[in-house]
Protein backbone atom coordinates (compact mmCIF):
# COMPACT_ATOMS: atom_id res chain seq x y z
CA UNK A 1 0.00 0.00 0.00
CA UNK A 2 2.86 2.32 1.05
CA UNK A 3 4.42 1.28 -2.24
CA UNK A 4 1.72 2.08 -4.50
CA UNK A 5 1.13 5.84 -2.45
CA UNK A 6 5.04 6.67 -2.77
CA UNK A 7 4.82 5.54 -6.71
CA UNK A 8 0.98 7.34 -7.43
CA UNK A 9 2.96 10.53 -5.39
CA UNK A 10 6.16 9.98 -7.78
CA UNK A 11 4.15 9.82 -10.55
CA UNK A 12 2.11 13.10 -9.84
CA UNK A 13 5.14 14.69 -8.94
CA UNK A 14 6.90 14.18 -12.02
CA UNK A 15 3.45 15.05 -13.64
CA UNK A 16 3.93 18.97 -12.21
CA UNK A 17 7.21 19.21 -12.54
CA UNK A 18 6.99 18.90 -16.32
CA UNK A 19 4.01 20.82 -16.82
CA UNK A 20 5.10 24.02 -14.62
CA UNK A 21 7.94 24.94 -17.25
CA UNK A 22 5.55 23.70 -20.30
CA UNK A 23 3.37 26.63 -18.99
CA UNK A 24 5.41 29.06 -20.03
CA UNK A 25 2.81 30.43 -22.54
CA UNK A 26 4.18 31.60 -25.83
CA UNK A 27 5.02 35.59 -26.25
CA UNK A 28 2.38 37.41 -28.94
CA UNK A 29 4.68 37.93 -31.63
CA UNK A 30 3.33 40.65 -34.13
CA UNK A 31 4.76 40.31 -38.00
CA UNK A 32 2.98 42.67 -39.50
CA UNK A 33 0.49 45.58 -38.80
CA UNK A 34 -1.60 47.94 -40.52
CA UNK A 35 -3.00 51.77 -39.40
CA UNK A 36 -6.48 52.68 -38.59
CA UNK A 37 -7.49 55.85 -37.92
CA UNK A 38 -10.68 55.83 -35.32
CA UNK A 39 -11.61 59.43 -35.25
CA UNK A 40 -9.10 60.72 -32.96
CA UNK A 41 -7.43 58.03 -31.80
CA UNK A 42 -4.32 56.45 -34.09
CA UNK A 43 -5.10 52.28 -34.12
CA UNK A 44 -2.23 50.04 -35.10
CA UNK A 45 -3.75 46.39 -35.55
CA UNK A 46 -0.88 43.75 -35.10
CA UNK A 47 -1.09 39.98 -36.72
CA UNK A 48 0.76 37.56 -35.81
CA UNK A 49 0.36 35.66 -38.89
CA UNK A 50 0.83 37.39 -42.08
CA UNK A 51 -0.54 36.82 -44.78
CA UNK A 52 -4.17 35.95 -43.10
CA UNK A 53 -5.38 32.25 -43.74
CA UNK A 54 -9.07 31.10 -43.43
CA UNK A 55 -9.58 29.06 -40.09
CA UNK A 56 -5.97 29.44 -39.44
CA UNK A 57 -5.81 31.07 -35.80
CA UNK A 58 -3.68 34.42 -34.74
CA UNK A 59 -3.06 36.39 -32.63
CA UNK A 60 -4.70 40.20 -33.55
CA UNK A 61 -3.57 43.05 -31.15
CA UNK A 62 -5.34 46.52 -31.76
CA UNK A 63 -3.17 49.45 -29.82
CA UNK A 64 -4.72 52.66 -29.81
CA UNK A 65 -1.17 55.85 -30.03
CA UNK A 66 -1.59 56.81 -25.87
CA UNK A 67 -2.28 53.25 -24.45
CA UNK A 68 -6.03 51.54 -23.72
CA UNK A 69 -6.13 53.69 -20.44
CA UNK A 70 -9.49 55.42 -19.75
CA UNK A 71 -10.88 54.10 -23.68
CA UNK A 72 -13.14 51.41 -24.31
CA UNK A 73 -15.11 50.42 -27.76
CA UNK A 74 -15.92 47.39 -29.72
CA UNK A 75 -14.74 45.52 -32.59
CA UNK A 76 -17.44 44.70 -35.41
CA UNK A 77 -16.09 41.78 -38.34
CA UNK A 78 -17.72 42.06 -41.78
CA UNK A 79 -17.10 39.50 -44.51
CA UNK A 80 -17.69 40.88 -47.75
CA UNK A 81 -19.80 43.68 -46.42
CA UNK A 82 -21.68 41.41 -44.32
CA UNK A 83 -21.55 41.34 -40.23
CA UNK A 84 -20.18 37.95 -39.62
CA UNK A 85 -19.06 38.63 -35.87
CA UNK A 86 -18.32 41.07 -32.95
CA UNK A 87 -18.05 42.32 -29.51
CA UNK A 88 -16.37 44.53 -27.13
CA UNK A 89 -12.59 44.88 -27.05
CA UNK A 90 -10.89 42.99 -24.84
CA UNK A 91 -7.51 43.16 -23.61
CA UNK A 92 -5.54 40.22 -25.10
CA UNK A 93 -5.01 37.64 -22.31
CA UNK A 94 -0.99 37.40 -23.20
CA UNK A 95 -0.87 41.27 -23.98
CA UNK A 96 -2.42 43.04 -21.22
CA UNK A 97 -1.71 46.39 -22.69
CA UNK A 98 -3.28 46.59 -25.93
CA UNK A 99 -7.06 44.89 -26.90
CA UNK A 100 -7.03 42.00 -29.18
CA UNK A 101 -8.03 38.85 -29.70
CA UNK A 102 -6.18 35.39 -29.18
CA UNK A 103 -5.54 32.71 -31.22
CA UNK A 104 -8.34 33.55 -33.22
CA UNK A 105 -8.94 32.48 -37.05
CA UNK A 106 -11.50 34.08 -39.59
CA UNK A 107 -13.57 31.30 -40.73
CA UNK A 108 -14.32 32.02 -44.27
CA UNK A 109 -12.17 33.38 -47.39
CA UNK A 110 -12.56 36.74 -48.79
CA UNK A 111 -12.20 40.55 -48.15
CA UNK A 112 -13.15 41.15 -44.56
CA UNK A 113 -13.62 44.69 -42.89
CA UNK A 114 -12.92 44.88 -39.04
CA UNK A 115 -14.89 48.20 -37.79
CA UNK A 116 -13.55 49.74 -34.77
CA UNK A 117 -15.72 52.04 -32.60
CA UNK A 118 -13.66 53.46 -29.92
CA UNK A 119 -14.42 56.19 -27.02
CA UNK A 120 -12.14 57.98 -24.70
CA UNK A 121 -11.01 61.48 -23.62
CA UNK A 122 -10.83 62.56 -26.42
CA UNK A 123 -14.51 61.66 -27.77
CA UNK A 124 -15.87 59.04 -29.86
CA UNK A 125 -14.27 57.53 -33.43
CA UNK A 126 -15.50 54.85 -35.60
CA UNK A 127 -12.66 53.52 -38.04
CA UNK A 128 -12.26 51.00 -40.30
CA UNK A 129 -9.45 47.95 -42.00
CA UNK A 130 -11.00 47.99 -45.27
CA UNK A 131 -9.49 44.96 -47.90
CA UNK A 132 -8.22 42.61 -44.93
CA UNK A 133 -7.64 39.87 -47.84
CA UNK A 134 -8.10 36.50 -46.14
CA UNK A 135 -6.95 33.50 -48.42
CA UNK A 136 -7.93 30.08 -48.79
CA UNK A 137 -7.34 27.54 -45.99
CA UNK A 138 -4.46 25.82 -45.84
CA UNK A 139 -4.11 21.97 -45.51
CA UNK A 140 -6.71 19.24 -47.22
CA UNK A 141 -10.16 19.89 -47.80
CA UNK A 142 -12.70 19.74 -44.71
CA UNK A 143 -14.36 17.03 -46.26
CA UNK A 144 -11.24 14.76 -46.00
CA UNK A 145 -10.56 16.43 -43.26
CA UNK A 146 -14.39 15.17 -41.41
CA UNK A 147 -14.35 11.82 -43.12
CA UNK A 148 -10.83 11.13 -41.29
CA UNK A 149 -12.48 12.28 -37.83
CA UNK A 150 -15.33 11.19 -38.21
CA UNK A 151 -14.31 7.05 -38.86
CA UNK A 152 -14.54 6.14 -35.14
CA UNK A 153 -18.46 7.17 -35.44
CA UNK A 154 -18.23 5.05 -38.37
CA UNK A 155 -16.94 1.79 -36.71
CA UNK A 156 -19.46 2.34 -34.15
CA UNK A 157 -21.96 2.09 -36.16
CA UNK A 158 -20.80 -0.74 -38.16
CA UNK A 159 -20.22 -2.58 -34.22
CA UNK A 160 -24.04 -1.82 -33.64
CA UNK A 161 -25.19 -3.29 -37.26
CA UNK A 162 -22.99 -6.50 -36.30
CA UNK A 163 -24.31 -6.86 -33.46
CA UNK A 164 -28.17 -6.01 -34.09
CA UNK A 165 -27.79 -8.61 -36.74
CA UNK A 166 -26.33 -10.84 -34.34
CA UNK A 167 -28.89 -10.62 -31.75
CA UNK A 168 -32.11 -9.97 -34.19
CA UNK A 169 -33.67 -13.44 -33.11
CA UNK A 170 -33.16 -13.12 -29.45
CA UNK A 171 -34.54 -9.67 -28.98
CA UNK A 172 -37.46 -9.47 -32.05
CA UNK B 1 -15.76 -29.08 -12.88
CA UNK B 2 -12.80 -28.81 -10.16
CA UNK B 3 -12.18 -25.95 -11.76
CA UNK B 4 -15.54 -24.38 -11.68
CA UNK B 5 -15.79 -25.34 -7.81
CA UNK B 6 -12.16 -23.69 -6.97
CA UNK B 7 -13.46 -20.80 -8.55
CA UNK B 8 -16.55 -20.22 -6.93
CA UNK B 9 -14.94 -21.01 -3.85
CA UNK B 10 -12.45 -18.20 -4.31
CA UNK B 11 -15.26 -16.25 -5.53
CA UNK B 12 -17.05 -16.11 -2.43
CA UNK B 13 -13.91 -15.33 -0.57
CA UNK B 14 -13.83 -12.35 -2.17
CA UNK B 15 -14.81 -8.94 -0.51
CA UNK B 16 -14.69 -7.07 -3.88
CA UNK B 17 -17.07 -8.39 -6.55
CA UNK B 18 -15.37 -10.42 -9.32
CA UNK B 19 -14.76 -7.37 -12.20
CA UNK B 20 -15.86 -4.80 -9.66
CA UNK B 21 -12.23 -3.17 -9.68
CA UNK B 22 -11.55 -2.77 -13.79
CA UNK B 23 -14.69 -1.69 -14.60
CA UNK B 24 -14.48 1.02 -11.98
CA UNK B 25 -10.96 2.05 -13.32
CA UNK B 26 -12.86 2.40 -16.95
CA UNK B 27 -15.57 4.43 -15.98
CA UNK B 28 -13.28 6.75 -13.60
CA UNK B 29 -11.24 7.02 -16.70
CA UNK B 30 -14.43 8.49 -18.53
CA UNK B 31 -15.49 10.38 -15.43
CA UNK B 32 -11.88 11.79 -15.81
CA UNK B 33 -12.08 12.56 -19.02
CA UNK B 34 -15.34 14.40 -18.36
CA UNK B 35 -14.05 16.48 -15.99
CA UNK B 36 -11.21 17.58 -18.23
CA UNK B 37 -13.40 18.74 -21.11
CA UNK B 38 -15.34 21.06 -18.87
CA UNK B 39 -12.59 22.60 -17.14
CA UNK B 40 -11.00 22.56 -20.67
CA UNK B 41 -13.80 24.33 -21.86
CA UNK B 42 -14.14 26.69 -19.34
CA UNK B 43 -10.61 27.30 -19.21
CA UNK B 44 -10.76 28.92 -23.08
CA UNK B 45 -14.09 30.86 -22.35
CA UNK B 46 -13.01 32.56 -19.29
CA UNK B 47 -8.89 32.89 -18.98
CA UNK B 48 -7.35 31.68 -22.47
CA UNK B 49 -3.96 30.98 -23.32
CA UNK B 50 -3.07 27.48 -24.32
CA UNK B 51 -0.17 24.54 -24.18
CA UNK B 52 0.20 21.15 -24.51
CA UNK B 53 0.28 20.62 -20.88
CA UNK B 54 -2.12 22.65 -19.16
CA UNK B 55 -3.70 21.05 -16.16
CA UNK B 56 -7.27 20.21 -17.93
CA UNK B 57 -5.28 18.64 -21.08
CA UNK B 58 -3.26 15.97 -18.25
CA UNK B 59 -6.81 15.49 -17.47
CA UNK B 60 -8.32 14.83 -20.93
CA UNK B 61 -5.05 12.39 -21.55
CA UNK B 62 -5.22 10.84 -17.68
CA UNK B 63 -8.49 9.88 -18.34
CA UNK B 64 -8.22 7.73 -21.65
CA UNK B 65 -4.45 6.48 -20.29
CA UNK B 66 -6.82 5.09 -17.18
CA UNK B 67 -9.67 3.69 -18.99
CA UNK B 68 -6.99 1.88 -21.79
CA UNK B 69 -4.70 1.13 -19.66
CA UNK B 70 -7.37 -1.48 -17.16
CA UNK B 71 -9.20 -2.61 -20.57
CA UNK B 72 -5.43 -3.64 -21.88
CA UNK B 73 -5.30 -5.17 -18.22
CA UNK B 74 -7.93 -7.36 -18.62
CA UNK B 75 -7.44 -7.94 -22.24
CA UNK B 76 -3.90 -9.73 -21.04
CA UNK B 77 -5.49 -11.66 -18.20
CA UNK B 78 -8.02 -12.84 -20.19
CA UNK B 79 -5.66 -14.18 -22.99
CA UNK B 80 -3.44 -15.57 -20.26
CA UNK B 81 -5.90 -17.26 -18.99
CA UNK B 82 -7.48 -18.33 -22.06
CA UNK B 83 -4.11 -19.50 -22.96
CA UNK B 84 -3.84 -21.53 -19.86
CA UNK B 85 -7.25 -23.55 -20.95
CA UNK B 86 -8.68 -21.68 -17.77
CA UNK B 87 -12.49 -20.94 -17.73
CA UNK B 88 -13.10 -17.49 -18.36
CA UNK B 89 -15.65 -15.64 -16.47
CA UNK B 90 -18.03 -13.59 -18.82
CA UNK B 91 -19.50 -11.53 -16.42
CA UNK B 92 -16.12 -9.59 -16.48
CA UNK B 93 -16.93 -7.23 -19.67
CA UNK B 94 -18.98 -10.22 -21.75
CA UNK B 95 -18.18 -12.85 -23.87
CA UNK B 96 -14.03 -12.87 -24.56
CA UNK B 97 -13.67 -12.34 -28.71
CA UNK B 98 -10.63 -13.54 -30.54
CA UNK B 99 -8.24 -10.33 -31.32
CA UNK B 100 -5.62 -11.14 -34.55
CA UNK B 101 -7.04 -14.60 -34.96
CA UNK B 102 -6.47 -15.89 -32.00
CA UNK B 103 -3.47 -14.25 -30.44
CA UNK B 104 -5.64 -12.10 -27.70
CA UNK B 105 -8.91 -13.21 -25.83
CA UNK B 106 -10.65 -9.80 -25.25
CA UNK B 107 -13.90 -9.50 -23.32
CA UNK B 108 -16.03 -7.54 -25.71
CA UNK B 109 -16.71 -4.23 -23.54
CA UNK B 110 -13.02 -4.04 -22.65
CA UNK B 111 -11.84 -4.42 -26.30
CA UNK B 112 -14.38 -1.73 -27.32
CA UNK B 113 -12.98 0.79 -24.44
CA UNK B 114 -9.68 -0.25 -25.00
CA UNK B 115 -9.39 0.69 -28.99
CA UNK B 116 -11.59 3.92 -28.10
CA UNK B 117 -8.39 4.98 -25.75
CA UNK B 118 -6.39 3.85 -29.14
CA UNK B 119 -7.52 5.20 -31.26
CA UNK B 120 -7.76 8.71 -28.94
CA UNK B 121 -3.82 8.45 -28.90
CA UNK B 122 -4.44 8.38 -33.09
CA UNK B 123 -6.58 11.25 -33.01
CA UNK B 124 -4.09 13.42 -30.54
CA UNK B 125 -1.63 12.86 -33.30
CA UNK B 126 -3.64 13.94 -36.00
CA UNK B 127 -4.51 16.84 -33.58
CA UNK B 128 -1.38 17.99 -32.52
CA UNK B 129 -0.22 17.78 -36.95
CA UNK B 130 -3.92 19.89 -37.40
CA UNK B 131 -2.66 22.96 -34.68
CA UNK B 132 0.61 22.95 -36.51
CA UNK B 133 -1.18 23.97 -39.76
CA UNK B 134 -4.15 25.82 -38.29
CA UNK B 135 -2.14 27.19 -35.28
CA UNK B 136 -3.07 26.85 -31.90
CA UNK B 137 -7.03 27.92 -32.05
CA UNK B 138 -9.35 26.99 -29.49
CA UNK B 139 -12.38 25.80 -31.44
CA UNK B 140 -14.20 23.05 -29.97
CA UNK B 141 -15.62 21.61 -32.90
CA UNK B 142 -12.38 21.41 -35.32
CA UNK B 143 -12.40 18.21 -37.09
CA UNK B 144 -9.67 16.24 -35.18
CA UNK B 145 -11.42 17.28 -32.14
CA UNK B 146 -14.53 15.72 -33.13
CA UNK B 147 -12.39 12.90 -33.96
CA UNK B 148 -11.09 12.89 -30.41
CA UNK B 149 -14.28 13.47 -28.25
CA UNK B 150 -15.88 10.30 -30.54
CA UNK B 151 -13.36 8.13 -29.40
CA UNK B 152 -13.80 8.95 -25.79
CA UNK B 153 -17.09 8.46 -26.48
CA UNK B 154 -16.39 4.20 -27.89
CA UNK B 155 -14.60 4.41 -24.26
CA UNK B 156 -17.72 5.31 -22.47
CA UNK B 157 -19.84 2.98 -24.51
CA UNK B 158 -17.53 0.25 -23.87
CA UNK B 159 -17.78 1.47 -20.14
CA UNK B 160 -21.95 0.50 -20.62
CA UNK B 161 -21.10 -2.28 -22.06
CA UNK B 162 -18.76 -3.54 -19.65
CA UNK B 163 -21.46 -3.00 -16.83
CA UNK B 164 -24.19 -4.26 -18.64
CA UNK B 165 -23.20 -7.69 -18.06
CA UNK B 166 -23.29 -6.96 -14.68
CA UNK B 167 -26.50 -5.18 -14.52
CA UNK B 168 -28.05 -7.88 -12.43
CA UNK B 169 -25.57 -7.06 -9.96
CA UNK B 170 -25.85 -4.02 -7.52
CA UNK B 171 -22.93 -2.27 -8.71
CA UNK B 172 -23.70 -3.70 -12.21
CA UNK B 173 -27.12 -1.62 -12.18
CA UNK B 174 -25.12 1.65 -10.36
CA UNK B 175 -22.51 1.01 -12.88
CA UNK B 176 -25.24 1.47 -16.07
CA UNK B 177 -26.76 4.45 -14.77
CA UNK B 178 -23.41 6.11 -13.66
CA UNK B 179 -22.03 5.22 -17.46
CA UNK B 180 -24.50 6.37 -19.51
CA UNK B 181 -24.83 9.50 -18.04
CA UNK B 182 -21.46 10.17 -18.30
CA UNK B 183 -21.86 8.88 -21.90
CA UNK B 184 -24.68 11.63 -22.24
CA UNK B 185 -23.32 14.20 -20.50
CA UNK B 186 -19.80 13.81 -22.85
CA UNK B 187 -22.11 13.64 -25.84
CA UNK B 188 -23.90 16.88 -25.76
CA UNK B 189 -20.69 18.50 -26.79
CA UNK B 190 -19.52 16.31 -29.39
CA UNK B 191 -23.09 16.97 -30.79
CA UNK B 192 -21.20 20.74 -31.49
CA UNK B 193 -19.75 18.55 -34.67
CA UNK B 194 -23.31 19.00 -36.11
CA UNK B 195 -22.56 23.06 -36.58
CA UNK B 196 -20.79 21.56 -40.08
CA UNK B 197 -24.09 20.02 -41.39
CA UNK B 198 -26.59 22.56 -43.26
CA UNK B 199 -29.40 22.25 -41.12
CA UNK B 200 -31.62 24.88 -43.14
CA UNK B 201 -33.80 26.03 -40.67
CA UNK B 202 -33.10 23.68 -38.05
CA UNK B 203 -31.21 24.35 -35.08
CA UNK B 204 -28.83 21.19 -35.54
CA UNK B 205 -26.83 20.77 -32.43
CA UNK B 206 -30.44 21.27 -30.29
CA UNK B 207 -31.72 18.32 -32.70
CA UNK B 208 -28.99 16.37 -32.05
CA UNK B 209 -29.03 16.84 -28.62
CA UNK B 210 -32.52 15.87 -28.44
CA UNK B 211 -31.58 12.32 -30.85
CA UNK B 212 -28.48 11.61 -28.29
CA UNK B 213 -29.51 11.87 -25.12
CA UNK B 214 -32.99 10.51 -25.71
CA UNK B 215 -31.39 7.37 -27.27
CA UNK B 216 -28.94 7.41 -24.28
CA UNK B 217 -31.51 7.54 -21.77
CA UNK B 218 -33.96 5.06 -23.36
CA UNK B 219 -30.96 2.40 -23.72
CA UNK B 220 -29.61 3.15 -20.25
CA UNK B 221 -33.60 2.51 -19.35
CA UNK B 222 -33.96 -0.44 -21.40
CA UNK B 223 -30.72 -2.04 -20.32
CA UNK B 224 -31.69 -1.95 -16.75
CA UNK B 225 -35.29 -2.77 -17.69
CA UNK B 226 -36.62 -2.13 -14.09
CA UNK B 227 -38.73 0.56 -12.87
CA UNK B 228 -36.57 3.86 -12.08
CA UNK B 229 -33.87 2.75 -14.87
CA UNK B 230 -34.47 6.17 -16.88
CA UNK B 231 -35.01 8.28 -13.33
CA UNK B 232 -31.75 6.72 -12.53
CA UNK B 233 -29.67 7.67 -15.71
CA UNK B 234 -31.33 11.00 -15.88
CA UNK B 235 -30.33 12.05 -12.15
CA UNK B 236 -26.64 10.94 -12.90
CA UNK B 237 -26.68 13.63 -15.44
CA UNK B 238 -28.31 16.25 -13.70
CA UNK B 239 -26.02 15.42 -10.61
CA UNK B 240 -22.92 15.71 -13.22
CA UNK B 241 -24.70 19.04 -14.44
CA UNK B 242 -25.08 20.62 -10.93
CA UNK B 243 -21.30 19.39 -9.98
CA UNK B 244 -20.13 20.90 -12.79
CA UNK B 245 -21.88 23.79 -12.55
CA UNK B 246 -20.11 24.85 -9.42
CA UNK B 247 -16.76 22.89 -10.43
CA UNK B 248 -15.76 24.71 -14.01
CA UNK B 249 -15.49 27.90 -13.03
CA UNK B 250 -14.10 27.33 -9.44
CA UNK B 251 -11.19 24.99 -11.27
CA UNK B 252 -11.04 27.51 -13.60
CA UNK B 253 -10.56 30.45 -11.47
CA UNK B 254 -8.16 28.85 -8.93
CA UNK B 255 -6.10 27.45 -11.58
CA UNK B 256 -5.65 31.01 -13.14
CA UNK B 257 -4.74 32.06 -9.81
CA UNK B 258 -2.05 29.57 -9.18
CA UNK B 259 -0.39 30.20 -12.86
CA UNK B 260 -0.83 34.42 -12.70
CA UNK B 261 -3.04 34.38 -15.48
CA UNK B 262 -5.88 36.99 -15.34
CA UNK B 263 -9.49 36.43 -16.30
CA UNK B 264 -10.67 37.72 -19.62
CA UNK B 265 -11.81 40.90 -19.68
CA UNK B 266 -16.20 40.58 -20.41
CA UNK B 267 -15.83 36.60 -18.99
CA UNK B 268 -18.88 35.33 -17.82
CA UNK B 269 -18.38 32.96 -16.26
CA UNK B 270 -20.83 31.12 -17.18
CA UNK B 271 -20.84 27.67 -17.00
CA UNK B 272 -19.94 25.87 -20.54
CA UNK B 273 -20.24 22.29 -20.49
CA UNK B 274 -22.73 22.39 -18.13
CA UNK B 275 -25.76 24.79 -20.34
CA UNK B 276 -24.77 22.50 -23.12
CA UNK B 277 -26.80 19.69 -21.19
CA UNK B 278 -30.33 20.05 -21.12
CA UNK B 279 -31.86 20.75 -18.09
CA UNK B 280 -35.18 19.78 -19.36
CA UNK B 281 -33.51 15.96 -19.74
CA UNK B 282 -35.16 15.13 -16.50
CA UNK B 283 -38.47 15.85 -17.34
CA UNK B 284 -38.04 13.66 -20.32
CA UNK B 285 -36.65 10.44 -17.51
CA UNK B 286 -40.17 11.05 -15.55
CA UNK B 287 -41.78 10.77 -18.80
CA UNK B 288 -40.19 7.24 -19.63
CA UNK B 289 -40.83 6.25 -16.13
CA UNK B 290 -44.84 7.46 -16.50
CA UNK B 291 -45.24 6.44 -20.06
CA UNK B 292 -43.54 2.78 -19.68
CA UNK B 293 -46.53 1.14 -21.39
CA UNK B 294 -46.58 3.36 -24.35
CA UNK B 295 -44.68 2.30 -27.65
CA UNK B 296 -40.78 3.67 -27.16
CA UNK B 297 -40.98 5.83 -30.81
CA UNK B 298 -43.65 7.85 -28.84
CA UNK B 299 -42.20 8.18 -25.54
CA UNK B 300 -39.30 9.27 -27.55
CA UNK B 301 -40.64 11.61 -29.78
CA UNK B 302 -42.15 13.09 -26.70
CA UNK B 303 -38.64 13.43 -24.80
CA UNK B 304 -37.68 15.16 -28.34
CA UNK B 305 -40.13 17.85 -28.27
CA UNK B 306 -39.48 18.58 -24.53
CA UNK B 307 -35.52 18.77 -24.99
CA UNK B 308 -35.57 20.95 -28.28
CA UNK B 309 -38.39 23.50 -26.85
CA UNK B 310 -36.92 23.89 -23.85
CA UNK B 311 -33.36 24.59 -25.45
CA UNK B 312 -33.84 28.24 -26.47
CA UNK B 313 -35.40 28.46 -22.37
CA UNK B 314 -32.62 27.26 -21.10
CA UNK B 315 -30.45 29.58 -22.93
CA UNK B 316 -32.94 33.16 -21.98
CA UNK B 317 -32.84 31.88 -18.34
CA UNK B 318 -28.90 31.35 -18.04
CA UNK B 319 -27.11 33.63 -20.86
CA UNK B 320 -30.29 36.21 -20.90
CA UNK B 321 -30.17 35.69 -24.83
CA UNK B 322 -32.96 35.83 -27.26
CA UNK B 323 -36.02 33.66 -27.59
CA UNK B 324 -34.81 32.53 -31.82
CA UNK B 325 -37.02 32.96 -34.60
CA UNK B 326 -40.38 31.51 -34.58
CA UNK B 327 -39.92 29.67 -37.93
CA UNK B 328 -36.59 28.12 -36.81
CA UNK B 329 -38.00 27.19 -33.24
CA UNK B 330 -40.57 25.09 -34.77
CA UNK B 331 -39.13 23.24 -37.41
CA UNK B 332 -36.05 22.32 -34.51
CA UNK B 333 -39.29 21.15 -32.75
CA UNK B 334 -40.84 19.48 -35.23
CA UNK B 335 -36.84 17.69 -36.44
CA UNK B 336 -36.91 16.86 -32.45
CA UNK B 337 -39.77 14.67 -32.17
CA UNK B 338 -39.29 12.96 -35.51
CA UNK B 339 -35.17 12.15 -34.33
CA UNK B 340 -36.65 11.58 -30.86
CA UNK B 341 -39.19 9.08 -32.30
CA UNK B 342 -36.22 7.23 -34.12
CA UNK B 343 -33.85 8.01 -31.06
CA UNK B 344 -36.38 5.95 -28.54
CA UNK B 345 -36.60 3.04 -31.05
CA UNK B 346 -33.32 2.58 -31.60
CA UNK B 347 -32.16 3.61 -27.26
CA UNK B 348 -34.95 0.48 -26.63
CA UNK B 349 -33.30 -1.88 -29.02
CA UNK B 350 -30.08 -1.07 -28.30
CA UNK B 351 -30.76 -1.29 -24.76
CA UNK B 352 -32.22 -5.16 -25.36
CA UNK B 353 -28.92 -6.05 -27.54
CA UNK B 354 -26.62 -4.75 -23.94
CA UNK B 355 -28.77 -7.13 -22.69
CA UNK B 356 -27.63 -10.01 -24.42
CA UNK B 357 -24.06 -9.70 -23.19
CA UNK B 358 -24.64 -11.15 -20.35
CA UNK B 359 -24.90 -14.62 -22.20
CA UNK B 360 -25.61 -17.17 -18.99
CA UNK B 361 -28.59 -15.35 -17.36
CA UNK B 362 -29.96 -14.61 -20.71
CA UNK B 363 -29.51 -18.65 -22.01
CA UNK B 364 -31.33 -19.40 -18.43
CA UNK B 365 -33.95 -17.55 -19.64
CA UNK B 366 -34.46 -18.21 -23.40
Amino acid sequence: MRKTLLGLAGTVALLFGLAAPALAFEPVNVVHTEKVQAGPYDLTIGFSTWPVKAMQSLDFTFAPENGIEGKKGTLTLFREGVEDDGGPLARHPRKREVWGLDIFALPEPGTWTMRFEVDGPAGAGTGELKNLQVMEQPGPPMGLSWAISTIPLFGLIALIVVAWRRTRAAVD
Amino acid sequence: MTVHITATAASSARTVPRGLVPASAVVGGTLISLIGLTWDIQWHSDVGPDTFFTLPHLFLYAGSAISGLASLAVVLLTTADSKRGKVVDPMVGGRAVGVFGRTFAAPVGYLISGIGAALFLVYGLWDQWWHGLYGFDAVIDSPPHIGLLLSISITMVGAVMIFAVARDQRWGTYGVAAAAGTLLAFSMVTVLGLRALPGGAVNTVNAGSAFFSVMILFMGAYVLKRRGGALAVGIVVALLQAVFWWFSPWATDVYADATGLPLRDYADGIPGLPNMIPMSLILVAVAVELLHKVPAWLTGAIGGVIITACAPLQRMLVQGSNFPALERYVATVVAGAVLGALAGVLGRRFGHMLRHLAPAKEDSHA
